[in-house]
This record gives C-alpha cells, structure tokens and sequence, in this order.
C-alpha cells in the first residue's frame, strides 16, 4: 500500500508546483486566468457529484431516519411524534435484548476466523503445488450467493442426515439437531459465517504477507531468530494494518447480519436464539408494522457500531508504528 | 489507491444509474387497471383466464402484476410508499384496520350494492372479514373495502388407501373422533412396513402453528376472550389440547420425532404416503388430486367440548382509494369475487372453493367430487369456522409470541401448563399495546373524516 501511495503523493507535489509557478507568472492584479476557471469549475463539477449522492442517498435518509425514530409510524400513513417514547420502549423490550445479545455472540466468529485465514495465508505463501487450486478453492464461498450457501448449511445441519452429524458420528459423536436447538443454533450459524468469510481475509493476508520485505526476514534469520520468532516479531506487525482493516469491516458486517438468519431460521430459530438485530427490526418494521420503532432500534444499533469502530481506531492509533 | 478510488466510482455511479433505472420502471398506466396479486403458477394461469375474460366483457384493460407469495407483501407496501397503489390488490385480513385509517382502501359499500350484487349469496365469513365500523372489524354493520378473493376452510384429512390397507373404519364424515378414539388409530397405522426395524408410516405429523387451533378451540380454549381484550392462554383447556397435540410426538410416538420431519417435512411424508391424517385445505387440492392414493376430508378431533373446530382463512380484494378508475376497479373486484363465469374458471384450476353459495352447493354434490366428502369444506365455510385468532387484532405480534418459545413445549421437555403460564402476561402486554394502536388510529381516522 505504501509503494502505490509514493507516485500519487510524488504526483500531487508536481500539479502543486506547477500550478503555483503559473499564479506567478499570471498578469499582477488580473487574478486567475480562463484557463484556471474553467479547470476549476470542471473540478467542482467532479466534487458536486458525489456530495449530491452523499446528500441524496446518505444524508437525507439518514436525518429522515432520526426524525422517524421519534414517531409512531407504520410506514404508511402519517407519522404522530412521540418524542423519546420508542427509545424508551427499547429499555424493556427483551426480544431487543436478546436479538442484541445473538448479535454480539456472532462476533466470536471475527478473531476465529481471522486466525484460521492467517494461518492458511502462511501456508499459502509457500511453493506448494497446485497453490492456485487451493487459493481458488478457498475463495469459492466467498463469491457464492448468500441464499444458496444458506440453503446448503440447512442440510449440512440436518439433525438425522446432515453433513456435519455424519462427519461427528465417525468420530463417534452423537451430534445435536443443530438449528433446532437453542444451544446450538447460535454457534453453528457462526460457524458458517467464519467458513464464508475465510477466502477473503486468507485473500488479504496472503497479499500483505507477500509485502513483508524480504530484508527484514533475513537479516532476523541471521540474527538466529527461529520461525516463530519471526514471525511473532515481523509478520504479525506487517500484517497488523490489515487485520485492522479485518477486524472492522467485519465486525460492521456482522452486526448485520440478516440473510443467512432469515433463511436458516425463520422465525427467529428455536427461542428466538438465532434472531439477529438487524433481523428483529426488519420483523417489527415489515411484519408488525412499528416502523417507527424498528427506525429506533436500527439508530441505536447504528451507534452502537459507530462507537465499537471509533474505539478501535483509537486503539489503533495509539498502538501503531512506522516503518521507516 | 487511486485505481481503486476510481472502480469505487464507476460502482457507484452504475448503482445510482440502476437505481435511477428501476424506479422509472413500473408503475400505473393511465388507460387501464393495474391488479396486483400473489399466487403459484396454477393460482396466475385461472386469474389470467379471468381477467382476459373481464377484458372481453367490458373493454377494460388490466394490467397484471403478479409477485410470489413471499414478496407480495413488500411489494405492495413499496407501492404505497411510492404513490403507485395499484388500481385493484389482494389485502389480508389482518391489514385491513390499518389500511383503511390511512386512506389506503376506498370504500365500496355505495359501488357494490349499485352493482347489483348479491352478498347474501357469498360467504357470510368472507364478505364481513372486509366490513369494518371504525372500531370494529368484521362486523355485519360495517362498511365495505374490499370482497372475499377466496376463504380458506382448513379441513382435516386422511389418506383412505392407507387406512383401508391397514383394516381401519374410515372415519365418519359427520361424527368426529374422540381424542382418544383417534389416538388408538393413529397408533395402529404407526408401524415399521418394510421390516428393518425402524417405524417409516406414522399416524399424523402435525405443525403446532397451524393446526394446534381446531384442538384448542374443540377443548374449549380459545386464545383470547370474546371482545379480544384479555389473553386466555393460560386457562387448563388451553393447556391440557397443548399437551394432548405435543404428546402426540414425544409420548405416544405416532408421529415423525423432529429431526424426521426436518429432514422431510410431513407435508412432504403425507404426499408420499408415509402419513395418515393430515391437514387440507382447498389450494392443496390441485396438488392432492393427484396423488397416488385416495383421500378424503373429516371433521378434525375432538376434545371434551366434543364439537369439531376449524379455522378458516381469507384473503380480500380491495380498490385503491386514489385509483382514476374507481368504478372500472369495483367491477373487477365484483367480477372476480362473484361473476359465475369468473368463479368457474378458479373453481376449475381446483385452487379454492366457490365464493358463491349456491355453485358452491353445487360443486360439493357433484358425483365425481374429489375428494369425495368436499362438503366438509361447506360445512366448515357456513358452520364451524372460526376466523384465526390475530386475523381481526391490529397487529399479530401478540399471537406470534407463543410460538417463539415454544419449542421445548414441542419436544417435551417442558411441561404445556407451565409455559403458557409464563407466556400469558407477554401476549397480554402485547395485545394491550395492539388494542390501545387501534384506538388511536380509529380516533385519528375519525378526526379526518
């Protein structure tokens, strides 16, 4: 990332120059020339558009969704304020707690899974043959739509003939009836998220380790630094912006989860186990009609990863180096 | 960095174009109808029949817009969002109260009666699930939005092969079978037929959601007083038909245990011949009919009332209150509710009984009626159905409530009378907050007007 970031900067510094060796050379008290104008207005035309989709499609629903909170709404006719009284709703509504409560233990799977994806990026990273063929058959579910995975779980966690008890059952476990079953439903639908998202991180990884210089790794190695070693003390580092970027991405993915619930579990699962947020407030705005409410919940939720994220940016910052 | 940047905004730009594009798609023409509807394939091709047929008749253009099942209601509501309601639309029971309060739904009440309709001739339960006096819905005295698509009698079955293969009585079309009674068939065509140890008929295999009702209602239990203001969940009735249906599988074993009917539902295991008794309705006859084996109808099984019980279900068709054409959309609505040429071709596709009482009679009597005893459906429509328990409540999040915990109930390692305890003052909380929505959009709907 550093390497391409060189040339822009390098390019950005030649366009200053040059356009400050033009304002010199300008006619004294004529300010700018046409020719300035002109790439200027061209310029704002090029900012105008995504400041107007960000208004547009950002901004406005954004606002129109704060205000929404504020009512009693069904999404249909008029919106009657009401104040703070959803909000304070939320306070003693246990399906919110828990569908909370789902979402958060969903999150497990993120440093699972990102600790597997490492490991297959090192494992990647050497000359295997038939590397290709396995990258590729890494990065298959990743590209796979979401319903059909969905679909192809339900099975595999069939309680009778599924994939999964038969594969325990040679081990000689008696597997549970996975999404029947309170206990189980919540770990086995992380399970499949960590199995959809591990082509990706591996994807990532496997490029940031790649960018490790190989300087480092030798001078470590003549030092008499063992593989682990290296890797604890250069690897990891390296790659550290990119599990930063991971650990993100992901964790604001996961807070909405919805289809993969709303196709293994309809309903909600058994006891509503495996209800996520997103997939109560989506219940409650299309089904019960309290879009107000459901706008609510989805504000809160909204802040909720807002902060999570700021939090680990400050933790970032604070524990980040630089490689000069 | 910068290449990336750039395909961000190429994405992006192709999103908002997209966009763009759909939404100038669709949308009401102003020279004819727009009828917006749901169904399978069967359901499309008879309603195509009809509607071709209305367009003969009046020289009215209709636009058709058909969704599947699971999309129909978010596609109806993107419409209302989107200023675009449809001229003429299928409305469930359950939304009515709100759609009228918001002006969504015209009233027809003036229209239909110059029409000349004959209402008495149509299913009293489904002409007054669209009546609605303000407060109340369903009601005789109220006034008209919409007229019955169809109504759905949930009649019980029994595959007659098995049954008779096995030495059993067919059971009596108009005496229903104890509880008990049932259970000592159900128990004799539970059996291991192929001989390798392991049970492959079961006697029934029965959804708690959909069919926990008739056994409930037959015990005397009822899941809320008669005015819907107070749950009654929690009454020993309720508790002791819970426990008998749950029993079912975790006691006597006469259905498939869980994971069985996860593997293949008993939808499924009814169609291929693995079930005895099974539920019914009038869509699955397209279906039933033909299959390999003979079926036929009965009164479901009774509890200590000893009065047989049923639901039955409806879904309206009503007129958009900002159509152009109110008048052309009423006589649709009229048309394929009541037109007797209209009926035959959707009586014919075998996917609902007749709407009209006298065809209906008619259709039930016909010697080669199949299943035989389609009566039980007529008997259901005019006597002992009842409307589901949320069908008239504003809202159904109150009645979804039972279901969400009831699993352990299901496998039996809860006992019925101690859950529906614990779940009663949920439910209770609920339908206040239901009842008090309708009250004050009833109060708004009245300032309005």
């Amino acid at each position: 990332m550093t390497s391409t970031a060189t040339p822009a900067t390098a390019g950005l510094a030649t366009a200053a120059r040059r356009s400050g060796a033009r304002r010199k050379s300008a006619p004294p008290g004529g300010g700018t020339s046409r020719l300035h104008r002109n790439e200027q207005k061209w310029a704002l035309g090029f900012v105008a558009l995504p400041v107007l989709g960000y208004l547009l499609f950002i901004l406005y629903p954004v606002l129109f969704a704060l205000y929404a909170s504020l009512t009693r709404w069904n999404g249909l006719g008029a919106m009657e304020f009401i104040g703070l009284q959803n909000y304070a709703n939320l306070l003693t509504d246990d399906r919110f707690h828990q569908s909370m409560w789902n979402t958060i233990f969903y999150l497990v799977g993120i440093p699972i899974g990102l600790a597997i994806s490492l490991a297959l990026a090192l494992a990647m990273n050497r000359r295997l043959v038939g590397l290709t063929v396995f990258r590729t058959i890494y990065y298959i579910p990743v590209i796979c739509s979401i319903a059909a995975v969905a679909i192809l779980w339900q099975w595999a966690y069939n309680g009778d003939f599924g994939l999964v008890n038969q594969f325990l059952g040679l081990l000689g476990i008696d597997g549970p009836n996975w999404l029947a079953d309170a206990t189980w439903s919540k770990p086995a639908i992380t399970l499949m998220m960590v199995w959809k998202g591990l082509g990706y991180s591996m994807l990532l990884y496997l490029a940031a380790i790649q960018a490790v210089p190989r300087s480092l790794m030798e001078a470590a190695e003549l030092d008499g630094a063992g593989a682990w070693q290296r890797f604890r003390a250069i690897t990891l580092p390296m790659v550290r912006p990119v599990t930063f970027f991971l650990v993100v991405t992901q964790i604001i993915a996961s807070a909405q989860i919805f289809a993969e619930i709303q196709i293994m579990t309809p309903g909600g699962g058994p006891e509503y186990s495996t209800a996520s947020a997103v997939f109560h407030i989506w219940r409650q705005a299309f089904q019960y009609q309290q879009m107000g409410y459901a706008t609510a919940m989805a504000i809160v939720l909204g802040i909720l990863i807002f902060i999570i994220t700021l939090i680990q940016f400050r933790l970032n910052k604070r524990s980040s180096f630089v490689l000069d | 960095m910068k290449k990336s940047r750039l395909t961000a905004g190429v994405v992006a730009g192709l999103i908002v174009a997209g966009t763009a594009a759909c939404s100038s798609g669709g949308g009401g023409s102003s020279d004819g109808l727009t009828f917006m509807f749901r169904g399978g394939d069967d359901e499309k091709a008879a309603y195509q029949a009809a509607i071709d047929r209305f367009t003969e008749d009046t020289g009215v253009e209709v636009d058709v817009v058909v969704s599947d099942p699971d999309n129909y209601a978010t596609q109806l509501q993107a419409s209302i969002a989107g200023n675009q309601v449809p001229d003429v639309f299928y409305i469930e029971q359950a939304n009515l109260q709100s759609y009228v309060n918001e002006g969504i739904l015209m009233d027809i009440t003036d229209q239909v009666a110059e029409l000349g309709v004959d209402l008495d001739n149509i299913w009293e339960y489904g002409v007054d699930s669209y009546r609605y006096d303000g407060t109340l819905q369903g009601t005789p005295e109220g006034r008209l939005y919409g007229l019955p698509k169809d109504i759905g009698p949930f009649a019980f079955g029994y595959n007659a092969t098995m049954l008779e293969e096995a030495g059993v009585e067919r059971p009596d079309p108009d005496v229903p079978l104890s509880w008990d009674d049932w259970l000592e068939v159900l128990q004799e065509i539970t059996v291991d037929t192929d001989g390798d140890g392991e049970i492959d008929q079961w006697g029934t295999g029965l959804n708690v959601q959909w069919n926990l009702q008739s056994f409930v209602w037959s015990n005397g239990g009822d899941w809320t007083n008669e005015d819907r203001t107070q749950v009654t969940v929690d009454t020993p009735e309720f508790a002791e038909a819970l426990q008998y249906f749950t029993d079912l599988t975790t006691v006597h074993g006469v259905t498939p245990n869980p994971e069985q009917a996860q593997t293949l539902d008993t939808y499924q295991r009814f169609m291929a011949g693995e079930i005895g008794f099974f539920p019914v309705g009038p869509w699955d006859m397209s279906v039933y009919n033909e299959l390999d084996f003979e079926y036929d109808l009965m009164p479901w099984p009774v509890g200590t009332t000893g009065e047989t019980a049923a639901w039955v279900g409806s879904l309206g068709i009503g007129v958009s209150a900002t159509s152009d054409m109110p008048d052309e959309a009423v006589q649709l609505v009229t048309y394929l509710s009541t037109d007797e040429a209209a009926q035959e071709t959707l009586i014919e596709a075998n996917i609902q009984i007749p709407n009209r009482i006298d065809t209906a009679q008619e259709w039930a009597g016909a010697d080669d009626a199949q299943p035989a005893n389609r009566q039980e459906f007529l008997d259901i429509a005019e006597d002992y159905g009842r409307a589901m328990p949320a069908a008239f409540t504003y809202g159904a999040a109150w009645y979804d409530e039972l279901w969400v915990d009831i699993q352990p109930v299901v496998d039996g390692v809860r006992p019925a009378d101690e859950y529906l305890a614990e779940v009663q003052p949920r439910m209770q909380a609920l339908l206040d907050q239901s009842n008090e929505d309708a009250a004050r959009a009833a109060e708004q709907n009245a300032q309005t007007d």
